[in-house]
């Protein structure tokens, strides 16, 4: 009973052990499912959502949220093609401008929440707005192929069976739960996310702590925006849109309060995995991609009533 | 009149909060064609007793009559039918909506279903015309004046014709043409045989209008007799006598230190052109009614909200701290009034709540100090008698154990000066005792601790120096055997000014 009590209470590890209980009895009752190769790609597939919604954590354990994020992994995505030097054979150079770049856009969102006092809802909303605009403009709306050497490795390589994009997800993973969980300035965005007012008396700089954090938040983004890249080969507009709503879902999935102040990056790890996991649920069982979005729903729903983790607020 | 029936009466109730009583067993009656005055300290229970009144909460005990009669769970439905208008003293008006509409609230004429804006604006004018509301109906409440929105708030609640008609404070934001206005009108309608009851900080306003008074103090009635037969002076005793025990730490005799702080024409929120100066090894008392800017002294002097002063010096360096952190890096720390939404974290743990100050300084390199903030967090508990574990969400604690966390989190910082924000309201006897002693503690350290008091008791037993704020300026300074309950309420309620209040109400 009090196990039980345990799980219930502990989000990241229930959602955790729901991942854990589809893989089994999907494996067990759908053939193919269960192979190590669509495993991992699955796994390949939750490393994006994963990184693009690190940054999202962040942001929503400071009781923010970031809209922006599809937009600037699109925004990298189409950039790293069009700006890669050519005189530069690593590729990193083309990396590290995109990455500045999206690291930019995320200071832009905290400058305009923190100084302009935009609600961050309307400040990011905004910024992804006027990017793909931008975008439309400058891409002009075909795609483009990568020849970047760094990202090809990155969406291709596979050392020692096991997926870059997975490892470079493991890599985001340590960092940001020692950032949450080690570092003072996680527990700073975590006393901001739960009251912002006493938070502030108690001497944390409310300016600097959201210029830093919406800057994480467009580097993941950006990140997120590179691997995808290499995974696809190609970028284009509206490569990223579908991240938005699944890096907040993935949050939400792994028992992170959307009102910020309560949470962990160790939930949304199993959250995004958990959300590739039913999409390809679906596929297999050849059902209308519409159960998809329908059961996105029921979870959400489901998972946040079982741990009744806003009501106790 | 004294054969009259009571219009409205509460009989012997009780209410408490939280376990916390606020009432114990007040009687008041009010009769057709009198203004009652209701006098009584900050926290005696006026509001609560208002609120009774209209319905707005419900006794713990006791009974609430209307024309004599019982009425079982008065709700402020109810109390509207049965005659009964109050004037709240913070408004509750709606900003966006007409003069006319606001007045109206509730009670439009309607017509094929929709507001009859004709029939509401004749109904509206009579009660303008009475109350001197010349402004076109049509006019947004938000475009006017504190004042004159006041006047709309009395004029609301004269729409209604009512029976009984309760002022809290009304004439806080009134000008002396507005005031003189007011009392006309409560001549008229006590002449009409309206029950009128009169709150108000104003003595002599209070001398000038009324004809009977009730004083609360402590939730408990002290007098319930006719004005006439008692003075100004009179009445403060009524409201401040009271026992104090040995709650308070002795106090060393007076031997001032170096100056810490000293500000000339210092303004901030509500505080225009203060200047005093604090010394090392002092406790400063800051006194007064309620909110007549203490909070935003407290908060000019820690940076938290934009200040200006014509000259400013803390620790020999000239300016105050922008901003909260700068407060900090200069040793001032403050602890708010109200911990739930100010002071702590709620949900999250005593650890973390104690420890967030601290956490810059222990960190070693990028990361935190694990086995530092322990050592560090055990040590502070300990010294505070925090009991239990600092694991456990600081909400599940009482609110005098809040309050010491609240204290403890600044503590390893060694501040050299305490800005406090009223830091025993509801907390317990004990913990009272504790932070008294800590706090003269503090002051024998060689710290400066200030100290903003809805408590009068506190001020007097306490602090070293008391500075009384009247509507937002310094309207008394007291040091030594002049700091006496009877002065600091004095002057708080302005009775030195009785000549200029008279002819504010004439």
């Amino acid at each position: 009973m009090s196990i039980v009590r345990t799980v219930f209470r502990n989000p990241p590890l229930l959602t955790f052990l729901l991942v854990a209980l589809v893989w089994i009895v999907a494996s067990l009752t759908l053939r193919g499912f269960g192979a190590y190769g669509h495993l991992r790609y699955l796994l390949e597939l939750a490393a994006v959502i994963g990184i693009a919604a690190a940054g999202q954590t962040l942001v929503i354990l400071m009781g923010g949220i970031d809209l922006s994020v599809g937009a600037v992994i699109t925004v990298t995505a189409i950039l790293v093609p069009l700006i890669s030097p050519a005189w530069d054979p690593t590729g990193l150079a083309g990396v590290g401008l995109a990455l500045l770049i999206a690291v930019g856009i995320g200071l832009l969102n905290g400058a305009g929440a923190t100084y302009l006092r935009v609600p961050p809802i309307i400040m990011t909303l905004a910024m992804a707005t006027f990017l793909q605009g931008l975008l439309v403009i400058v891409a002009g709306g075909s795609a483009v192929t990568v020849q970047n050497p760094a990202v090809i490795l990155l969406g291709q390589a596979r050392p020692l069976g096991v997926p870059a994009g997975v490892l470079l997800w493991i890599v985001v993973s340590a960092v940001v739960l020692l950032l949450i969980h080690r570092m003072p300035i996680g527990a700073r965005f975590l006393a901001l996310g739960a009251n912002p007012l006493a938070a502030r008396l108690s001497g944390v700089s409310i300016t600097r702590n959201t210029l830093v954090l919406y800057a994480l938040s467009g580097f993941f983004a950006g990140l997120a925006g590179i691997l995808l890249l290499g995974m696809n080969r190609q970028g284009y507009v509206g490569i990223g849109d579908p991240y938005l709503l699944t890096s907040i879902a993935a949050v939400v999935l792994g028992g992170t309060s959307i009102l910020g102040g309560r949470g962990t990056y160790a939930g949304t790890i199993p959250g995004a995995i958990l959300l590739v996991t039913t999409t390809a649920l679906i596929t297999v069982v050849n059902a209308s991609p519409g159960w998809r979005s329908i059961m996105f729903g029921t979870l959400i729903l489901a998972l946040l009533l079982i741990s009744g983790r806003e009501a106790r607020r | 009149m004294k054969d009259a029936k009571p219009l409205l009466e509460a009989r012997q109730v009780f209410k408490g909060f939280f376990g916390n009583p606020v009432l114990k067993g007040v009687d008041i009656a009010l009769f057709p064609g009198r203004v009652h005055a209701l006098l009584g300290e900050n926290g005696a229970g006026k509001s609560t007793l208002i609120n009774l009144l209209s319905g707005a909460l419900q006794p713990d005990d006791g009974t609430i009559a209307v024309d004599g009669q019982p009425v079982e769970r008065l709700s402020p439905a109810s109390a509207r039918a049965a005659g009964i208008a109050v004037v709240q003293q913070e408004l509750s008006l709606a900003g966006e909506l007409s003069i006319a509409e606001n007045i109206g609230l509730g009670a439009y004429p309607r017509r094929f279903g929709l507001i009859d804006y004709q029939a509401l604006h004749k109904g509206v004018r009579q009660v303008c015309d009475m109350v001197g509301l010349t402004e076109p109906l049509a006019m947004p409440v938000a475009s006017l004046a504190l004042g004159r929105r006041q006047m709309v708030e009395i004029a609301k609640a004269m729409f209604r014709k009512p029976r009984v008609l309760i002022l809290d404070e009304p004439t806080s934001s009134l000008s002396a043409h507005e005031a003189g206005i007011l009392a006309g009108l409560i001549a008229t309608l006590r002449d009409r045989g309206v029950g009128l009851l009169y709150i108000s900080h104003r003595l002599n306003e209070v001398q000038a209008l009324c004809s009977h008074v009730t004083v609360l103090k402590d939730g408990v009635v002290t007098a319930d007799q006719s004005l006439a037969e008692i003075d100004g002076k009179g009445l403060v005793r009524l409201m401040v006598g009271r026992e104090t025990g040995e709650l308070f730490p002795p106090r060393p005799p007076a031997c001032p230190g170096a100056i810490r702080i000293s500000v000339e024409g210092f303004s901030a929120g509500l505080v225009r052109d203060a200047g005093f100066t604090a010394r090392v090894g002092e406790i400063v008392g800051i006194g007064g009614l309620v909110g007549q800017g203490q909070e935003d002294l407290l908060l000019g002097l820690y940076g938290a909200i934009p200040a200006k002063a014509a000259r400013a010096e803390i620790d020999g360096k000239p300016g105050l701290p922008g901003r909260v952190t700068e407060a900090n890096a200069a040793g001032i720390v403050y602890v708010p009034a109200d911990r739930k939404h100010e002071g702590l974290v709620l949900p999250h743990s005593i650890a973390s709540n104690i420890i967030l100050p601290s956490l810059g300084r222990l960190a070693r390199g990028a990361f935190r100090d694990r086995s530092a903030e322990t050592g560090l967090i055990a040590d502070l508990a300990k010294k505070l008698t925090i009991k239990g574990d600092v694991a456990r969400p600081v909400q599940a604690l009482s609110g005098g154990n809040q309050q010491k966390v609240a204290l403890a989190k600044w503590l390893p910082l060694d501040p050299s000066v305490f800005l406090l924000n009223d830091p025993t309201r509801g907390v317990d006897i004990e913990t009272k005792r504790e932070i008294y002693l800590m706090l003269r503690n503090f002051a024998s350290e060689g710290r400066l601790v200030i100290l903003a008091s809805s408590d009068t008791p506190e001020l007097v037993n306490l602090c070293d120096r008391v500075v009384v704020l009247r509507e937002g300026r310094i309207a008394a300074e007291l040091t030594g055997h002049a700091i006496t309950e009877e002065a600091i309420v004095g002057a708080a309620m302005g009775v030195t000014e009785r000549v200029a209040d008279k002819e504010a109400v004439q």
